[in-house]
């Protein structure tokens, strides 16, 4: 099985955000980055695949030079080749923009899966996946917890509102989004990195590739949120407020 | 019977046919002691090259030589009585190396030790009385390993027995001499059994722990030195202990050293609660690979011959290294097993991959978000180091993070601010990689030791004073592989020296202190502790403390385990540190006190309060709001 996964590079989950002076974005000076959580589950999913049914990892990634290091994390993790399509301007692209890059890669490598996670951790649009199907005209499926190879394809869980999960199949080639926590993540190793200096990594300039960069969605203004706190005063009895308590925790703020 | 000049000495009255049969028996005894040691020999020889290894600093290497074999002061100092007859045993197979040479010599009408010259006369009679202390000493060592048998020798060992006997019977062969009559058949009889029994004994040494005879003072003199002192890995292909091909030859020396005496076990905290973890046979593992597979072998280390699972119970406290009299560094070699199986990716543990995820995105070992800490400075309007002050106050992830650790900082701060002493807590600062280090992951090990250190440099960082002695033991040794770091000490030393500013504490409270491992034998502070505990309060002391303290459990990153198998480690010490009778447990690491935290009020009702050294100093201030 031939899977690429597509990859972003996000600001670290620590990093002090600042916006840029234009409003537009952030400020980049300084920032420390990681791969975006949801794509490292679904580069753990292709992992898990290819060492359960044998094959390739591609993992494919657009972004300017410091994007290289989530490549070489992915070589290290397991993969077996990397693709970076590089652009200083790709941070300024819609959706739609980045999934046309991300297309041309995958066209290119023509895959039995492509992997991807279900949103990044700083736009958090959620889109960039099903526009890539969409653009290449494969069937896809979102929020994905679990991949199994079957007759047709492929065989999936999915995971919808309230704690049900729906079980569905699809031909390949396909397009998955991955939702995090479905498995857990490898942690990199030495062997791995030092073995990852001599996977293929192919680069590619984003203005080569010639796909329209105009975008169809326009930033107006970036902001951050402001501080605010609420105090809720749960009533009833010690009991109530308990079952009360845990409902809030569960399903306000998820942290059950 | 009066004393004769002894005549083991006494030259020429061998026949040509003794000395033929002598000749032929020496060199049957020495063939096979060769056949058996030649191949231990070319094992350690033939292992890999200590990349790191250096002669220098010679005095040292002098000095452990002297004290550890010669005086035999470590064996004595942790087990006085069997370490006395040890010693006497030792000292006097020096003081025979002459009286053996003069022996063989004597057939060929050669000896040297003339019993008729002063000289002559005089050495005999020295060899004697040591040959009475170690016939007594050997005599004392036979009944203890086979009468009052401790535990920790393990299974009862023949061959022990059997050279208990050899050595008695060299020693009454030879001591027998100066109550023969010059000649006779008796003179000779003696002089026979002497020599028969000594070539018997050579070829039983390279096969039975008595191999430590030949190898230790050398395992000793060649030992990397320091305490716990992990090697750097040499070049591309080494990942630390995976298979023979990466045994040292330090580490093969060793592991043919171990006398299996079993004072690690007897030490060891994981052993003691029901682990799997057994530090001797840990050694002793590596030796029958060494045996079976050989330096160059592809066969995993971890597997046959020693356990994953014991090799992760390790707390890293450090008591088998500390007590080990044949100079084997077992944390080095434990250690290097866990780089084995985490660098290449064959550890898997759901909460030490969970460990490492958190700081390979994150910066603390706890997992949460940095900001929690900004939270913790901004509320407690730490000050920012900014190269002014004197100290650089190290957080760590417990001081950090966790509550109590805070507590702790706090109680530290209140002091420092009380003394006039100038300080800052850097804007960010990374976990020291303490966890990830006795774990065995180098890669994230050094990705944290580089940005902390750039962090440090940035900062013009001159002093550093930390609650925590992991990260203290992190900063100053384990990060030197990766450049040079400020100068750092514990909290302990840093409030020992101001003691003297700060009004005691009117208490008569009995406080037991507990050394932490890598405050006491990593770091080699004992008193410094101890005074600021007598400052608030009375010191009694636990059974098991200063460098034979036993652990909290929560060392060697197992803090951030899972369950542990049989009892906790915590709750062992927490049951003996409860039983001394004191009202107060005083602790000096913010990991030992996260361990009783829980330990303590397992002990039920009246369980003393567990409190930090800082806070035991900050109890004498005036309160909070007159600072």
């Amino acid at each position: 099985m031939k899977i690429v996964v597509a990859i972003k590079q996000v600001p670290e989950r620590d990093a002090p955000v600042r916006i840029a002076a234009n409003g537009k974005w952030i400020e980049e000076t300084d920032l420390q980055y990681a791969m975006n959580e949801p794509d490292a589950y679904a580069l753990e999913e292709a992992l898990q695949l290819k060492e359960k049914y044998g094959g390739e990892v591609v993992v494919v990634s657009a972004g300017p030079e410091r994007v290289g290091t989530v490549i070489r994390e992915a070589l290290a993790k397991g993969a077996d080749r990397g693709f970076h399509i590089v652009g200083d301007d790709v941070a300024g692209r819609d959706a739609l923009g980045v999934a046309r890059l991300l297309a041309t890669a995958v066209r290119a490598e023509s895959p039995d899966l492509v992997l991807t996670g279900l949103q990044s951790e700083d736009v958090g649009m959620g889109q960039t996946g099903v526009i890539v199907a969409a653009l290449l005209g494969l069937p896809h499926a979102t929020l994905i917890l679990q991949v199994e190879k079957s007759q047709a394809g492929v065989k999936v869980k999915r995971e919808l509102e309230e704690g049900w999960f729906q079980s569905i199949e699809l031909p390949t080639p396909a397009v998955l989004t991955i939702q995090s926590g479905g498995t857990k993540l490898r942690y990199a190793t030495l062997m791995g990195i030092k073995r990852a200096k001599t996977k293929e990594v192919r680069t590619v300039k984003a203005a080569d590739l010639g796909v329209d960069a105009a975008p169809v969605v326009a930033l107006e203004e970036m902001k951050l949120p402001k501080k605010q706190k609420s105090t809720q005063i749960l009533p009833g009895s010690a009991k109530e407020a308990a079952a009360a308590l845990v409902e809030k925790l569960k399903f306000e703020v998820r942290v059950l | 019977m009066t004393l004769l000049p002894p005549t083991l000495a006494e030259p020429g009255r061998f026949s040509e046919t003794e000395r033929w049969i002598f000749i032929a028996l020496a060199a049957a005894s020495l063939t096979l002691f060769w056949l058996r040691f030649g191949p231990i020999l070319a094992n350690i020889l033939q292992s890999k090259k200590d990349a790191d290894f250096h002669l220098r600093p010679i005095g040292r290497r002098v000095w452990d030589f002297v004290w550890e074999v010669m005086l035999q002061a470590k064996v004595i100092r942790q087990r006085p009585l069997a370490g006395v007859a040890h010693a006497f045993v030792f000292w006097a197979f020096c003081a025979f190396a002459m009286v053996t040479l003069n022996h063989c010599a004597t057939i060929f009408g050669s000896g040297f030790l003339n019993p008729r010259s002063t000289a002559g006369r005089f050495y005999d009679y020295f060899a004697a009385a040591f040959a009475v202390g170690c016939a007594l000493g050997i005599a004392g060592l036979f009944v203890r390993r086979f009468l009052v048998r401790p535990k920790w020798l393990g299974a009862l060992s023949w061959e022990s027995g059997l050279i208990a006997l050899l050595i008695f019977v060299l020693m009454v062969t030879y001591l027998g001499a100066f109550f023969m009559p010059n000649s006779g058949a008796g003179m000779r009889a003696l002089w026979w059994a002497h020599t028969l029994t000594l070539l018997y004994l050579l070829p039983v040494i390279p096969e039975t722990k008595h191999l430590h005879l030949v190898l230790s003072p050398f395992t000793v003199f060649l030992s990397r030195g320091g305490f716990s002192r992990i090697p750097p890995l040499a070049g591309d292909e080494d990942f630390g202990l995976v298979a023979g091909k990466d045994l040292t030859q330090l580490v093969s020396l060793q592991a043919y050293s171990c006398v299996e005496c079993g004072r690690c076990t007897e030490h060891c905290p994981a052993n003691h609660t029901g682990k799997t973890l057994n530090p001797k046979q840990v050694i002793l593992g590596v030796r029958a690979y060494l045996n079976d597979c050989g330096p160059e072998s592809a066969e995993p280390l971890l597997g046959k011959y020693n356990s994953q699972e014991a090799a992760f119970q390790c707390t890293t406290c450090g008591a088998c290294e500390f007590q080990c009299p044949v100079g084997i560094e077992h944390l080095p070699i434990i250690v290097g097993l866990r780089r084995g199986a985490v660098n290449t990716g064959a550890w898997e543990d759901e909460h030490g991959g969970k460990l490492f995820l958190a700081l390979e995105r994150g910066s603390n070992a706890l997992g949460l978000s940095a900001a929690e800490r900004d939270k913790f400075v901004e509320k407690n309007a730490l000050p920012i180091f900014d190269g002014t002050q004197e100290y650089c106050l190290w957080l760590g992830c417990m001081g950090g993070y966790d509550p109590k650790g805070r507590e702790i900082v706090l109680a530290l701060v209140q002091v420092m601010r009380r003394l006039g002493v100038s300080f800052g807590v850097l804007r960010k600062e990374k976990c020291t990689g303490d966890p990830v280090r006795r774990l065995g992951n180098d890669l994230l090990f050094q990705q944290l030791a580089e940005a902390n250190l750039e962090t440090l440099k940035r900062g013009q960082v001159k002093k550093i004073v930390s609650i925590c002695p992991h990260c203290v033991r992190t900063i100053q040794e384990d990060w030197k592989e990766f450049g040079a770091a400020p100068r750092i000490e514990h909290h302990s030393e840093f409030l020992a020296r101001h003691l003297g500013q700060l009004t005691p504490v009117q208490s008569q409270k009995k406080i037991v202190f507990h050394d932490p491992c890598y405050l006491g034998r990593y770091r080699g502070v004992y008193d410094e502790p101890r005074a600021v505990v007598s400052h608030a309060g009375r010191l009694v002391e636990a059974p098991r403390s200063g460098e034979r303290s036993f652990c909290c459990g929560a060392g060697g990153g197992l803090a951030f385990l899972g369950e542990e198998k049989g009892e906790r480690v915590s709750h062992a010490r927490a049951r003996e540190l409860a039983a001394t009778g004191a009202e107060i447990v005083g602790a000096a690491c913010p990991f030992c006190n996260t361990m009783f935290r829980d330990a303590l009020a397992a002990q039920g009702r009246g369980a003393p309060e567990l409190l930090d050294i800082a806070q035991l100093a900050a109890q004498g201030l005036p309160a909070k709001s007159a600072i």
